[in-house]
């Protein structure tokens, strides 16, 4: 049977075969380059654009395509099912958890190259948009930096939670339909209701990640732990899950 | 070879299939047959790794699928289930089963050829009709040059030519010495390529026997006027069952029986014999599989 690489170069090429790609990368970068243009736009004093919160404010929205890869890291996975390839992916790979390790594995690359093309996309588009405004961007300050790496941290840990929970539930629509749910409902019930509990859930995790400056959110350190430990249980479920059950 | 030894699979409380052994030897065409629901696509799911029996075992080769050290070199399955993403060319999904298997690419058009779809092979499959999506599969199925073949229902979706080209493959393969394992719930569909049957339902076996000692358990007989016949046979306690051709088929006598009912009756014998083909197999089919046809 075939070697872990092996699988994942196959899992790679299903990607580069459909227009999985083609519909993510341009659709993250232009959520993400909205959000920050918007930003500084709507920001009342130019003059404290350049203030650390303000940083922070701005390129916090460049990690909107997490949401993004999240989609596509459940269609990633559960599309198989949807389209019935995942027969002839479970007869040339009868190991089945092997084929959600590969999954996993082109999840968070997809991830990645996600993250560092919207985070460059979006540092420009700020760059631009404080330009406008007769502002500077300030590319000396750490904050800058700090946010667009955990851009990256975000959309990769999306991903692989998105492939993770596309193994799990398997149905695409239900899956996808939950995940956006969730975030766009249920942790705003949390936050609103109990921003104690709210602070450790997955989008918020995120929120944490990116440097959003709100109070309630836990450090970017204590974000990165928590959203890499919901991904890592996504990704056990879904392969223990894939690897135990009827195809 | 195959062997399914003990097979037990159920859903819920509905045992799909029950205890059921049979095997599919190289060199041979067997065709696996019963009524749609009779457990057939089951029984290929349990035995290509897809799904976990409750007991038994499905053994190709002696060994269980997923023990199968290059599972697409040993066999090539075509499953009803198994589909193709709709915006990818039926090259790219070649592409994909040769790059996780581990096999080279360069095996890809031949395959596409065997199945004649070289021309077709750069548009995307959304667009195939079932037919095509069928001929694709068979492709996939043989990129490794498999030893056993295993297909369900292959000729779902394809014209007579489809059918009978189809028909050449397998019976192409089992000249090879391969082994070939075809599903259907209609033996008319197969009964020209089998050597061998399997037959089940309700996921019971039926009949496991050479196709030509199926079709000599039924007499036919063909007489000038059928009523006399049939009166004769149904006082004599014989089963029988006039058929659509005009032909009777006849349950546990033998010719001669058959031919001194008829003298009794007083009617003209213009064919009697024991080789079933065309109606009289179908109705025999349908006898063993329950009668409906469901």
């Amino acid at each position: 049977m075939s070697d872990l690489p092996t699988l994942v170069g196959a899992e790679w090429l299903k990607v580069r075969t459909t227009r999985l790609l083609h519909g993510t990368l341009p659709t993250a970068v232009a959520i993400s380059a909205a959000g920050v243009a918007g930003a500084v736009v709507s920001a009342d004093d130019p003059g404290t654009l350049a203030s650390a919160r303000e940083v922070r404010d701005v390129l916090a929205w460049t990690g909107s395509g997490a949401l993004v890869v999240l989609v596509a890291g459940i269609v990633l996975a559960a599309g198989e099912q949807r389209h019935g390839t995942a027969v002839d992916t479970f007869l040339t790979t009868p190991r089945r958890g092997r084929v959600v390790a590969a999954k996993l594995a082109v999840g968070a690359a997809l991830g990645l190259l996600v993250g560092l093309v919207t985070a460059v996309g979006a540092a420009a588009v700020a760059g631009a948009a404080y330009a406008a405004r007769d502002a500077t961007l300030p590319l000396d300050d750490g904050e800058v930096w700090a946010s667009l790496a955990g851009t990256l941290a975000y959309t990769t840990l999306f991903a692989v939670l998105g492939v993770g929970l596309g193994s799990l539930v398997r149905n695409q629509v239900v899956a996808v339909t939950a995940a956006l749910a969730w975030v766009a409902v249920v942790e705003h019930i949390f936050i609103g209701l109990a921003p104690d509990l709210g602070r450790w859930m997955p989008f918020e995790a995120g929120q944490a990640i990116v440097r959003t400056p709100l109070d309630h959110l836990l450090s970017p350190l204590a974000g990165t732990a928590v959203l890499t430990l919901y991904a890592a249980a996504f990704a056990l479920a879904g392969r223990r899950a894939t690897a135990a059950r009827d195809v | 070879m195959i062997e399914i030894r003990e097979l037990t699979k159920a859903y819920g409380g509905h045992t799909a299939v029950d205890r059921l052994s049979f095997t599919a030897p190289p060199g041979k065409v067997t065709g696996f047959l019963g009524p749609n629901g009779a457990g057939k696509t089951t029984t290929f799911r349990c035995l290509l790794g897809l799904a976990r029996p409750r007991s038994g075992t499905a053994l190709i080769d002696g060994r269980a699928y997923r023990d199968l050290a290059a599972p697409r070199r040993t066999v090539g399955a075509v499953l009803e289930s198994s589909g193709f993403h709709p915006s990818r060319t039926g090259r790219d999904h070649l592409r994909i089963v040769a790059r996780a298997a581990g096999f080279d690419a360069g095996g890809i058009p031949a395959a596409l050829e065997l199945v004649g779809l070289a021309g077709a092979a750069d548009r995307r499959v959304g667009g195939w009709s079932l037919g095509m999506r069928q001929r694709l599969g068979i492709a996939a199925a043989t990129l490794g040059d498999p030893a056993v073949l295993v297909l369900d229902e292959p000729g779902n979706g394809l014209d007579p030519e489809g059918v009978r080209w189809v028909r050449q493959l397998l019976r192409g393969w089992a000249d090879d010495g391969r082994t070939v394992l075809v599903s259907s719930h209609q033996l008319a569909e197969i009964a020209q390529v089998v050597d061998r049957v399997v037959i089940i339902r309700d996921g019971d076996l039926v009949a496991e026997t050479g196709i030509a000692d199926l079709a000599a358990s039924r007499v036919t007989v063909r007489v000038d006027r059928t009523e006399p016949l049939l009166g004769e046979l149904g006082a004599a306690g014989v089963a029988h069952e006039l058929l659509a051709d005009g032909t009777i088929a006849v349950a546990g006598r033998d010719p001669a029986e058959v031919g001194a009912l008829a003298a009794r009756a007083g009617v003209t014998v213009t064919e009697l014999g024991r080789t079933a083909t065309g109606e009289a197999l179908e109705a025999l089919f349908l006898d063993l599989t329950g009668g409906d046809g469901r």
